[in-house]
């Protein structure tokens, strides 16, 4: 070994003898192998290992080989073009890139559908579909029109229920024929033009004491009060606004609620409706309806009264004749003013009972007279080309908070992460980890003796 | 026999039997005599435009190289027929993306090099899962020498990557830059590598050599 200062590398010597050199450094280390005897000594020994491996020969190859190898190049070159044949190696490309094309493939078909399902989950047209399996509500009609309101203008129309303005008609017509109920209501009531005289008798006429006879017509005839819930979809929301209004003027019926969202560039569109139709009008009327679109959802109901109003009936006249034989006994008798006190107080009480169920008797019969139908006009979903318009510099400041804030939120989720999970995957690795390093330490020993 | 000879000449390219544009010569030309004379890039050329001839030049030149190149790396005899016939069949299936950028032979060794590690991987996973043996013993035919037996053991000794370069340079005598691209090593770590070997396998071997003087 050189065990002094050389102007030449030893490498370089072993590397002039493998003839890795260039020609000027092969000349300046030749030049110094000629004077060096340290550095010929160790030339010498490279020889010497030379020599000694090239004593190490193998035996001629069988002859076994040539005839396998032969066979295969005679089958023809068809069957060596590369390419034809996809060979079932860990190593080959082709299988990789086939393998790996189908799972990038798989992957976005996943991503595709799973894309649609959330889409159609928050689609608008979905919300109509949703409804389907769910009752109407006031409290549907009022999320309907909260939906969006930060950025949506809701044209709101409400319309109380006309009940207590009917109250003085309904008084009007007491102690009258059911034709005259018709034909008075047919003069003072916009919303009641027209009605036909049908309403009338099946109503018993029991306002003002009209006697056993109108109870007894009105348990021949079954009042119904009836209820409708109707949701359709549309295509334009705007010409079937239009046409609802149109329905409702040629059925002389009216909206007790009305929501309207129709602001172009905040989906969904629609139209929430809570009306009254006269009974006799609410078959046509629904079919009107139901060719604006799509019907959605229909369902009807009816509820009996009948016994409910035959009832309050007689409650309301036994009341009337108590009221009648109390100031009967007012204008007649005579006595002490506590005596008079008590019997007005008494007259007030029960003139008070008289006009609650008079006014029960009116809702109830309003209910008969008029139907209620829930409807919802959905329009179709549009994918609008433009966006909600938001400046930039809010993106850019809305995106880093909610980046600052998806951050913090990774950061805490992988420190309990941690915490919860910790301990199990530490002992995990130990059970698999001290296994798996002791065979590929083995694997490594092997492979390095073979 | 005498598969290649481990003799040191000043360049090493000078042995190579073509180059580059040795290549570049027409196919009529190419096809018109696939005597000794042909380089083997000009036989490769040949065949993968379909002369299987050149083939069997390329088979005859070798055969015995290919062989030897897996005899001193894989014990079994067996196996080591078997790895070099798998090698020739891969020059045959890759016959038509050969590309006269390279040696030929450099092209045949990194073949055999990826078939050798392949089956060594293979060996290694039985010898550790399945308890197969990883080394089968060496079987002492008749007439074989001491000294074979006992060069097997001494480069047996050496690191792995070291017994490699060393094997590479003395027997298949490829270049330090060819040895460097088929182990994925720099240039001047093979040089290292190779220095370092041929110093161990002196110290390894001179007690024997001595003991064979002496006997002399």
């Amino acid at each position: 070994m050189i065990t002094t200062a050389h102007p030449v590398a030893p490498e370089d010597l072993m590397a002039l003898l493998d003839g890795e050199l260039p020609v000027d450094e092969a000349r300046v280390v030749s030049a110094h192998l000629d004077q060096c005897a340290e550095c010929a000594e160790l030339t010498a020994q490279f020889r010497t290992v030379s020599r000694s491996l090239s004593g190490w020969t193998v035996p001629e190859a069988p002859s076994s080989l040539e005839e396998s190898v032969m066979a295969q190049a005679a089958q023809g070159s068809s069957a060596t073009k590369p390419g034809r044949t996809v060979r079932l190696s860990f190593r080959n490309w082709r299988l990789w890139a086939i393998g790996c094309g189908g799972a990038v493939a798989a992957v976005l078909v996943l991503v595709l559908v799973g894309v649609s399902l959330s889409y159609y989950e928050d689609h608008p047209g979905r919300v109509a579909y949703q409804v389907q399996s769910q009752t109407p509500s006031h409290s549907e009609v009022a999320e309907f029109a909260s939906s969006g309101a930060s950025q949506r203008r809701v044209a709101t129309e409400q319309k109380s229920e006309a009940l207590q303005g009917d109250a003085p008609l309904m008084n009007s017509v007491a102690a009258t024929d059911p034709g005259a109920v018709a034909k008075s209501r047919a003069m003072r009531s916009q919303p009641m033009q027209g009605m036909s005289a049908g309403i009338a008798t099946r109503r018993p006429n029991d306002v003002g004491g009209g006697g056993t006879s109108s109870a007894t017509a009105a348990a021949a005839s079954p009042m119904i009060a009836r209820t409708a819930t109707l949701t359709v979809m549309v295509k334009d929301i705007s010409a079937a606004r239009t046409s609802f209004d149109a329905i409702l003027a040629r059925h002389h019926a009216y909206s007790a609620e009305l929501v309207v969202a129709l602001l172009e560039d905040a989906p969904p569109h629609g139209i929430q409706a809570s009306l009254r139709i006269p009974a006799p009008e609410l078959g046509a009327a629904l079919i009107e309806f139901k060719s604006l679109g799509r019907v959605q959802k229909e369902s009807q109901s009816g509820e009996e009264v009948t016994q409910q109003h035959t009832d309050l009936a007689a409650r309301l006249q036994n009341s009337r004749e108590t009221e009648q034989r109390l100031r009967d006994i007012l204008a007649q008798r005579t006595g002490k003013i506590e005596d008079v006190l008590q019997v007005e107080e008494e007259i007030a009480r029960v003139r008070g009972e008289i006009e609650g169920m008079e006014a029960d008797q009116r809702a109830l019969e309003h209910r008969v007279d008029f139907a209620t139908v829930d409807l919802q006009l959905v329009e179709e979903y549009k994918e609008q080309f433009s966006t909600p318009s938001t400046s930039v510099s809010t993106r850019i400041g809305n995106a880093f908070v909610d980046g600052m804030r998806n951050a913090a939120s990774m950061m805490l989720g992988l420190v309990l992460f941690i915490e919860e999970a910790g301990p199990v995957v530490l002992i995990w690795l130990v059970i698999l980890g001290v296994p798996t390093l002791l065979v590929w330490k083995r694997y490594r020993r092997m492979k390095a003796k073979v | 026999m005498e598969d290649a000879l481990p003799v040191f000449v000043l360049h090493s390219e000078a042995a190579h039997s073509a180059t580059m544009n040795d290549a570049n010569i027409h196919p009529g030309e190419m096809f018109s005599s696939l005597g000794s004379e042909q380089t083997d890039e000009q036989l490769m050329l040949a065949f993968s435009r379909g002369l299987n001839g050149a083939f069997s030049t390329l088979f005859e030149r070798y055969r015995q190289p290919l062989f030897g190149f897996f005899r001193r790396r894989v014990a079994d005899p067996a196996h080591a027929e078997e790895l070099a016939q798998e090698t020739f069949l891969a020059v045959l299936r890759g016959a038509s993306r050969y590309q006269a950028t390279a040696l030929f032979r450099t092209w045949l060794y990194a073949i055999a090099f990826k078939i050798l590690r392949a089956h060594r991987r293979k060996a290694a996973f039985r010898a550790t899962f399945l308890g197969a043996p990883a080394e089968i013993p060496e079987p002492v035919a008749a007439g074989s020498l001491d000294v074979e037996v006992m060069m097997r053991q001494a480069v047996g000794t050496l690191d792995a990557v070291d017994r490699e370069v060393l094997l590479m340079r003395e027997f298949e005598q490829l270049s330090y830059a060819e040895i460097a691209s088929l182990l994925g090593l720099p240039l001047n770590t093979v040089r290292t590598r190779l220095f370092r070997a041929r110093l161990a396998l002196h110290a390894l071997l001179a007690p024997a050599t001595a003991i064979v003087k002496e006997a002399l």
